[in-house]
C-alpha cells in the first residue's frame, strides 16, 4: 500500500508538465471522455482493489478488532496514540532511522561517488562492474537474508575472515548482539540498493551535456569541483527517485528481518512492518495493524511528496 | 483551465472521501449481523453415520509426513467403516492454514473439519465468531467428560461468554496423539562419559556438570528464535499442574511467580553463566542447533516431541526423558494433541464429522499412531513397538502424564501476545539485561492486560 502511494507520487512529479493541450474545442472534449471511457475499467479495478482496502484500513484503524469476532470496539485514536505510549511501538519509529542511514544515506553516497570514479575514468570493464553491484536488485530478498543469515553466523564467513585476520576481538553474533544486530541488518540493506542507485547515477551521468563538464575544466575545476558543480546537479531527478525509493524501502523493512531476526533479540531490530505483520496476523489486533499501516503510508507519501517538491524547485 | 479542473476534481474526491468515511463510520468492522456471539450447538445429535445416506466431509489440516500418515490411514479406516462417506483431505502449511482459517470457515465450499490452533488467537476467536460448533451435544453423547482427562479436555473449552478459557463448552477435540515438551538425550554421549540416564533435576545437574567437565556441551540450545522449550519444560518441574493450568487459563488469582516461572528461568540463567547452552547460542537458531544435535553435538537438549524426526537408527541413539516434579510427587509436562479439531459452523452433517472425531479419538487411533512411530494420547496399555528407544520413552512419558492428569497447556495460550513476551524477554534475561524476576513481572502484565481486555 505504502509503496503504491510512494510510486503514484513519482509518476505524478514525473508528469507534472505536461504539454499544454487545448482542452476547450468539441473535438478535445470528446477525446477526453472517449480517455475516460477507456480508462474506466482500469480505474474500476484500482478503486476495488487499492482504494476501497485503504479506506477500510483507515476505518479499522479506529477500533479494537480480532479479525473475525462480530463485535469490535470503537477506540478512537488509540491505536494511534500507541506510537507514543507503548515503548516497543515508538521503538520501531527509531529502528528506521538507523535504517535509514544504511539503506539510504549510505548507498547514495557510495552511489555518487561511484557513478563519478566510473564515468570519468571510462575504464574497461565498467559494465561488469555496473552488473555485479545491480546483482542484488535481482535476487529475492529471501534469498539475500538466507545468504547473509549465514555469513553473520557464529561461525559464518563474517567471523571466520575477521578470525583469520587475526581481530577476534571484533567477532561476536552479529544477529544475537544487542547493540549490532540492527545495523548489521541495515548493512544488508546497503548492500542492496548501492548498486540500484549507482545504476540510476550512472545512466543520469551520461545524459549530462558533456559541454558542461568542458567548461568547467576549461574554468579551471578539479575533479572535486566538478563533482558538486555539474554531476550532483545535473543528478538532482535521479537523486529525487533514489532517496524516494530507499527511503521507503527502509521504511518498509520486513523481510530481511522476519526471516533473520524476527524483530530480536529482545525487540532490538523490530521494525514498523514487522509490528504491523505481528498485530495483523500473529496476535490479533487488526485496529492495531491497520493504525501502523495508515502511519507507514502516510510517513511514505509526505515523504515522496516533499521529495518531488524539492527536486522540481528550481 | 487546468487548474480550475484540478480543483473540481479534488472537490469531487474530497467529497466522495467524506462520503465514504461517514457510510463507513455507520458500521463497526466484523458487524456483518447479529452483534450477539451466541454459539450455535446442534440440538438433534445421532451416532449414527450409516443413516446419513452419502456423504463427502471436506478435512483441511497441516500435518505432513508421519502425521500425513497417519490421519490418510484414520481417514481410509473409517471410510471402510462406513463406505457411505467419502473424507477429501486438503494439507497446507500450519502458519498459512492457522492464519486463514477464520475465512475458509466462512466459505460456503469450505471445510466442515478443520485442524485449529488451541489458545485464544485460534479457537477463542473461531468460536466467539460462531464459526465452530459447541460441541457439548456430542461431548454427552459420547461421553468425552469420562473419556478425556480433564487436563487434556479443558485446553478445548471456552465458556460461551468468552470470557475464560479451560473451562465452559466444548469447542474442538483432541485426538489420540500428543505432543509433549521434555528432554532428549544422546545415549552414546551418555556412556562414554560414562554417566547414568538422570531421573531427577539434581541428576542432570549433575551430569551436566560431568559433560562439561569433559569437553562436552551439555545443552543444545538456540537463542536466535527465542526457544522456549526449556523455560516450559523446567517451569513443569518447579510448578505444579494446576497452578500452571490455572495461570494459563487466566486465573487472576495465581501469578507468574506461583507458576514457578522465576524458578525456571532462574535455573536458565544458573546453566548459561556455567556454560552449559550451546556456545554462541545468541546467534544460533533451532534449526542449526538441531540439525548439530543429531550430528553428536550436545549431551542434552529439551524440544517438543516429532520435532528432531528421528528416524531408523535414531530412534535408539537418542531418549527422551520426562522429569518428575521436583517436589517429588508425580510428573507434569507441557502436552497437548497436535490440533483441535474443529467441526465448521456451516456444515450440513455435524453428525458425521463428530462421528469423525469421536473416531481420532478411538484407542484403534492411538494405537495406529504407535505404529507410524507417534506419541500415542488418551489410552494406555497399547502394543508398544520392540525397538526405537527413544519412541518407547515418548509413550512411556505420555502414559505416566494420563497416569498423573499432569497435562499443562503450552504457555502462548495465556495471552495472543504471550509467546513474544517470552522470548523477548528470554533474550534479554540471557543477554544479562534483566533478571528472572524481570521476566516474570513481564509475563503477568501481558496476561493482566489480556485479561482486563476480556473483561472489559
Amino acid at each position: 500500500m505504502s509503496n503504491a502511494a510512494a510510486t503514484a507520487a513519482l509518476a505524478d512529479g514525473a508528469t507534472a508538465h505536461p504539454s499544454a493541450r487545448a482542452g476547450g474545442s468539441p473535438a478535445a472534449r470528446r477525446r477526453r471522455r472517449i480517455g475516460l471511457l477507456l480508462a474506466a475499467p482500469g480505474l474500476a479495478v484500482y478503486a476495488v482493489v487499492v482504494l476501497w482496502p485503504l479506506v477500510q484500513s483507515i476505518q479499522y484503524s479506529f477500533y479494537s478488532w480480532n479479525g473475525t469476532s462480530a463485535s469490535s470496539t470503537w477506540v478512537g485514536l488509540r491505536n494511534y496514540l500507541n506510537f507514543f505510549t507503548d515503548p516497543v511501538l515508538s521503538a520501531t519509529l527509531g529502528h528506521v532511522l538507523v535504517l535509514l542511514i544504511f539503506f539510504s544515506a549510505i548507498p547514495i553516497a557510495l552511489g555518487l561517488l561511484a557513478a563519478a570514479v566510473i564515468t570519468r575514468s571510462r575504464s574497461r570493464g565498467g559494465a561488469v562492474f555496473r552488473w555485479i553491484y545491480f546483482l542484488p536488485q535481482v535476487l529475492t530478498s529471501v534469498v539475500i537474508a538466507l545468504v547473509f543469515k549465514r555469513m553473520y553466523a557464529p561461525e559464518g564467513p563474517v567471523n571466520e575472515t575477521l578470525r583469520a585476520l587475526g581481530l577476534d576481538a571484533l567477532t561476536r553474533n552479529w544477529l544475537g548482539d544487542f547493540t549490532w544486530a540492527l545495523p548489521a541488518l541495515g548493512l544488508i540493506g546497503t548492500w542492496i540498493t548501492f548498486g540500484f542507485c549507482m545504476v540510476l547515477f550512472i545512466s543520469g551521468v551520461s545524459a549530462i551535456s558533456p559541454e558542461l563538464y568542458e567548461a568547467a575544466r576549461v574554468d579551471g575545476a578539479g575533479p572535486v569541483r566538478e563533482f558538486f558543480s555539474v554531476t550532483v546537479p545535473g543528478l538532482r531527478g535521479q537523486l529525487a527517485v533514489a532517496i524516494t525509493l530507499t527511503v521507503t524501502a527502509a521504511l518498509r523493512t520486513f523481510d530481511l528481518v522476519w526471516i533473520t531476526t524476527r524483530g530480536g533479540p529482545g525487540t532490538a531490530t523490530q521494525t514498523p512492518a514487522i509490528a504491523l505483520y505481528k498485530a495483523a496476523f500473529v496476535n490479533p489486533d487488526v485496529g492495531q495493524a491497520a493504525a501502523i499501516g495508515v502511519v507507514m503510508a502516510v510517513l511514505c507519501l509526505v515523504i515522496a511528496v516533499v521529495v518531488t517538491r524539492i527536486s522540481e524547485r528550481e | 483551465m487546468k487548474a480550475q479542473k484540478n480543483r473540481s476534481i479534488h472537490r469531487v474526491g474530497t467529497v466522495a472521501c467524506a462520503a465514504l468515511v461517514l457510510g463507513l463510520a455507520a458500521c463497526a468492522p466484523g458487524g456483518g449481523g447479529s452483534g450477539a456471539t451466541t454459539s450455535t450447538a446442534p440440538s438433534d445429535v445421532s451416532t449414527d453415520v450409516a443413516a446419513a445416506g452419502d456423504v463427502t466431509l471436506k478435512l483441511s489440516d497441516f500435518w505432513k509426513s508421519a502425521e500425513g500418515e497417519w490421519i490418510d490411514n484414520r481417514i481410509a479406516a473409517f471410510e471402510d467403516l462406513y463406505p457411505n462417506v467419502t473424507i477429501k483431505r486438503t494439507q497446507e502449511e500450519w502458519t498459512q492454514l492457522v492464519s486463514t482459517l477464520n475465512l475458509q470457515l466462512q466459505d460456503a465450499s469450505g471445510p466442515d473439519i478443520a485442524s485449529a490452533n488451541n489458545g485464544w488467537q485460534s479457537l477463542g476467536t473461531l468460536a466467539e465468531a460462531n464459526l465452530v460448533l459447541n460441541l457439548d451435544p456430542y461431548a454427552e453423547l459420547y461421553g468425552w467428560n469420562e473419556s478425556v482427562p480433564n487436563t487434556i479436555a479443558r485446553q478445548n473449552q471456552f465458556t460461551t461468554d468468552f470470557s475464560a478459557i479451560g473451562e465452559g463448552s466444548w469447542f474442538a477435540t483432541p485426538v489420540a496423539r500428543a505432543t509433549l515438551t521434555g528432554l532428549y538425550y544422546n545415549v552414546e554421549k551418555l556412556e562414554a562419559l560414562g554417566l547414568d540416564v538422570p531421573t531427577t533435576l539434581p541428576e542432570l545437574e549433575t551430569a551436566a556438570a560431568a559433560a562439561a567437565a569433559a569437553g562436552e556441551v551439555p545443552f543444545s540450545y538456540s537463542g536466535l528464535d527465542g526457544n522456549t522449550a526449556m523455560l516450559f519444560s523446567l517451569q513443569a518441574v518447579f510448578g505444579t499442574a494446576t497452578d500452571i493450568n490455572d495461570f494459563i487459563y487466566g486465573d487472576p488469582e495465581v501469578t507468574a511467580a506461583q507458576s514457578k516461572l522465576t524458578e525456571a528461568a532462574a535455573t536458565m540463567v544458573t546453566w548459561a553463566d556455567n556454560g552449559w547452552l550451546s556456545p554462541d547460542f545468541e546467534g544460533l537458531d533451532s534449526q542449526t542447533t538441531l540439525a548439530s544435535f543429531l550430528d553428536g553435538d550436545g549431551v542434552f537438549r529439551f524440544d517438543y516431541t516429532g520435532t528432531l524426526g528421528l528416524t531408523g537408527d535414531q530412534l535408539d541413539e537418542f531418549g527422551y526423558i520426562q522429569l518428575p516434579q521436583e517436589s517429588g510427587s508425580g510428573t507434569v509436562g507441557v502436552g497437548a494433541a497436535p490440533a483441535a479439531m474443529v467441526i465448521a459452523s456451516k456444515t450440513e452433517h455435524p453428525d458425521v464429522a463428530a462421528a469423525f472425531l469421536d473416531f481420532l479419538m478411538s484407542e484403534e487411533s492411538a494405537q495406529a499412531a504407535i505404529d507410524l512411530g507417534m506419541v500415542p494420547m488418551l489410552h494406555n496399555d497399547l502394543d508398544t513397538p520392540s525397538t526405537g528407544r527413544s519412541l518407547n520413552e515418548e509413550i512411556a512419558a505420555a502414559a505416566s502424564l494420563n497416569a498423573d492428569d499432569g497435562y499443562v497447556p503450552y504457555f502462548d495460550w495465556s495471552s495472543p501476545t504471550m509467546l513474544d513476551t517470552v522470548s523477548q524477554n528470554l533474550q534479554l534475561m540471557l543477554a544479562g539485561r534483566v533478571a528472572p524476576e524481570d521476566l516474570t513481572a513481564a509475563v503477568d502484565a501481558d496476561r493482566d492486560a489480556f485479561l482486563a481486555q476480556l473483561g472489559s
